[in-house]
């Protein structure tokens, strides 16, 4: 025993492992062990008090050819994800624009970034009372501006429920993403933009060559943790409308919670997991790519 | 310095383990209840009589709300831990009672006649699953639909008596729409709006529940018309959208005809709504008598360590004592035969209105429908919902929806 720890190297090889070692038990035992049941779940039939049994590929065939609410709310989160990248416009042009020296930007950055820390379970009360058709400021607004005539249900509208929830999401997150972007924009050596004026290069010429470009990291990132971010959105959709009306507002969170505990299909939950998990993986690693692999790294790393 | 740190840290450890080991020591039943954390006070009350009878059994109560009941009880049941005592909304307790997760009450309801003889006639048979003689549940409250007419606004439609079917309703509702205004507005949750359907002659699932009933030409023509209905706005799409908050608020605003709904739904809705008195509110039974359950129960959990214990609090919690205190905290019928009676009778001096209510809420206990004793209830409630709404808010052709259901349904009932 003594032996192995005689040499230097192995004393701090056992040192590094001792100092990870909690950290790593606790990721063990509450991420890869729980996503491991998941995957065994999915290939059984279960449910509370009973045995488990083999079940195979049911889950997965009844998902792919009779569930056809499965496909909606695959759709939904889908659509769901489109607010991300309006995030990111917006975010953009926020940022760009708080970057300028003008009077009390401070104020301004401060008041973007408010909504952010908010309680998600918050922001989805006050959007509904925004969009409440009897007493609701957005209703208010149309209706005195005379571009509607009678109060639209918002939320309950199957037209018009998705795009409300997406508004309420993109005002939540907009502002981490315009702080995300800002960093990344004073994170671009001003010589460039120097070099570029004695060049005669106009403003969008600069914005396209130089920000855009060294933009990149910062805007992958934001793009998955916008992704991430559409596909955890559980509280926002379940205050603002439980996932209706039908399952128009349903996202893949909120149908695989409904399944697990509204309709006790803890098994069937499970598969959804599996292919909510994998779907995940894979936008995560294409937008990684796309970010040449380094997303986020000018605004953690360097 | 050290050693007295030890010993400290020793010493605490020591303690923590005594402190650990005597409350694991210390038996315990829990129970849980559905939403109703007002009523603390009186189920300490409970608790009180309980310790008389079981000083030795400590009990700890639970209350969640409607939203978070079924993730809690779920979870402690995956985790086997129910709780002792449940309290189950609706017909929730049949999958839990076919999973062997509930215990059968008969045998104690056999054995004690004051425990099985206070409930009204046919209160027990709501519970009951199989042959009949299993006895999963005991009535702890009791909602049931009724129709809530607006006399101003069937005056004004020159309407003389209440609809006392499902054409006469409809007709009604035509008459009494406008500006602002609706005929009819239902509660959707739990089978709510089912009479409606039953008024037709149509049921949910075959006699033995082993397929679909639903799909049929008369279904077709109801969905239709209600679909229709909603469109023209003589049914309010609060019907088809909202839960529990909107519909009852819509009808406080005194703009709706006439309201299916819970008798609880009228109080609430009452408490928002001044107007809503026995001189403006006439309360009738829904047409062809139909009504749907929004009721509680009390079950006790098959693993429990304290089965006599547990059925004991339940004897207590349904006493004539404590379901007096509880149907005059809550104006509410608890199906206890000495109880109710003497509710009734308070609120015709008080709340006539109120009395009227529950009295008609009590009686025509045979003609329940929307209620599904099965373990699937809740599969085929959520299939037969989200293919048939769409079709109810004009957002799909209702043959074509009930054909969807009518898939989903067998689908349900004929795999696992």
């Amino acid at each position: 025993m003594a032996s192995i720890f005689a040499k230097k190297r192995h004393r701090e090889l056992a040192f590094i492992w001792s100092l990870l070692a909690p950290a790593l038990l606790i990721y063990l035992f509450y991420r890869v062990v729980p996503l491991l049941w998941n995957v065994a779940l999915s290939f059984s039939f279960w449910s509370p008090g009973k045995p488990m049994e083999f079940a195979g590929l049911y889950h997965y065939e009844e998902m792919a050819f009779y569930d056809d609410a499965f496909w909606t709310v695959l759709a939904n989160t889908a659509v769901f994800m489109l607010a991300t990248p309006v995030a990111i416009a917006l975010a953009l042009a926020l940022a760009l624009l708080v970057d300028q020296n003008i009077r009390g930007r401070s104020i301004y950055r401060t008041i973007i970034f408010l909504p952010y820390p908010m309680m998600v379970v918050a922001v989805g009360i006050v959007w509904r009372w925004l969009y409440n058709d009897s007493v609701g400021l957005v209703n208010y607004a149309l209706r005195s501006l005379g571009l509607i005539e009678r109060p639209i249900a918002f939320l309950e509208s199957y037209d018009f429920a998705m795009m409300s929830v997406m508004v309420a999401a993109i005002w939540q997150i907009v502002g981490f993403f315009t702080i995300i972007i800002l960093t990344g924009l004073q994170n671009i050596p001003a010589h460039l933009y120097e070099a570029a004026r004695i060049d005669g290069a106009r403003a969008h010429h600069r914005f396209w060559r130089i920000t855009l470009p060294l933009l990149r990291p910062s805007i992958f990132l934001c793009v998955i943790l916008g992704v991430i971010a559409s596909f955890t959105s559980f509280d926002l959709i379940y205050t603002m409308t439980g996932g209706g009306p039908g399952l128009a507002t349903e996202l893949l969170i909120t149908y695989i919670y409904k399944t697990s505990f509204s309709l006790s299909r803890f098994d069937y939950a499970a598969a959804v997991t599996v292919v909510m998990f994998l779907l995940f993986l894979a936008l995560a690693t294409i937008a990684n790519r796309l970010a040449g692999g380094d997303a986020g790294k000018v605004d953690i790393a360097d | 310095m050290f050693k007295t740190l030890t010993t400290l840290i020793a010493g605490s450890v020591a303690a923590l383990a005594i402190a650990t080991a005597s409350a694991a020591a210390a038996e315990k039943i829990t129970v849980l209840t559905w939403n109703i954390p007002v009523y603390g006070e009186k189920i300490a009350g409970w608790i009180t009589d309980f310790k008389a009878l079981h000083p030795d059994i400590d009990v700890e109560w639970i209350d969640k709300k409607g939203t978070e009941w079924a993730t809690f009880y779920q979870t402690q049941l995956a985790a086997g831990t129910p709780p002792d005592v449940v309290n189950i909304q609706g017909a929730l307790w049949a999958e839990y009672a076919a999973n062997g997760q509930l215990l059968d009450l008969a045998p104690y309801l056999a054995a004690d006649a004051d425990f099985s003889g206070r409930f009204v006639p046919g209160a027990l048979d709501m519970w009951k699953m199989g042959d009949g003689a299993a006895t999963y549940m005991v009535p702890w409250y009791f909602n049931r639909t009724l129709l809530y007419l607006n006399k101003k606004m069937l005056a004004e439609a020159g309407i003389a008596k209440a609809p006392a079917t499902f054409d006469e309703l409809m007709d009604a509702a035509e008459k009494m729409k406008g500006e602002g205004k609706s005929g009819f507005l239902t509660t959707n949750f739990d089978w709510l709006f089912w009479p409606l359907f039953k008024m037709n002659g149509v049921d949910i699932l075959n006699a033995d529940m082993s397929a679909a009933a639903f799909n049929t030409p008369e279904a077709v023509a109801t969905l239709t018309r209600l679909a229709e209905a909603t469109k023209s706005g003589a049914i309010n799409n609060i019907s088809w959208t909202g839960r529990w908050v909107e519909p009852n608020t819509a009808f406080a605003a005194g703009n709706v005809g006439m309201y299916m709904a819970p008798n609880s739904a009228l109080f609430w809705a009452a408490s928002k709504g001044e107007w809503i008195n026995a001189d403006n509110v006439e309360v009738v039974q829904d047409p062809q008598l139909w009504w749907t359950p929004n009721h509680h129960g009390w079950g006790v959990s098959a693993s429990t360590k304290h089965a006599d214990a547990a059925v004991d609090l339940v004897k207590i919690a349904t006493s004539d004592k404590w379901q007096e205190v509880m149907s005059n905290t809550f104006s509410l019928l608890t199906l206890n035969k000495n109880v109710d009676p003497k509710l009734i009778e308070k609120f015709r001096k008080e709340n006539p209105l109120k009395a009227t209510t529950l009295e008609l809420a009590g009686s025509e206990l045979d003609k329940i429908t929307g209620y599904l004793k099965s373990p699937l209830e809740a599969r085929v409630k959520d299939a037969f919902w989200t293919s048939v709404q769409p079709a109810l808010l004009g957002e799909a052709d209702p043959k074509k929806a009930l054909d969807a259901a009518e898939a989903k349904v067998n689908r349900i009932l004929s795999r696992r």
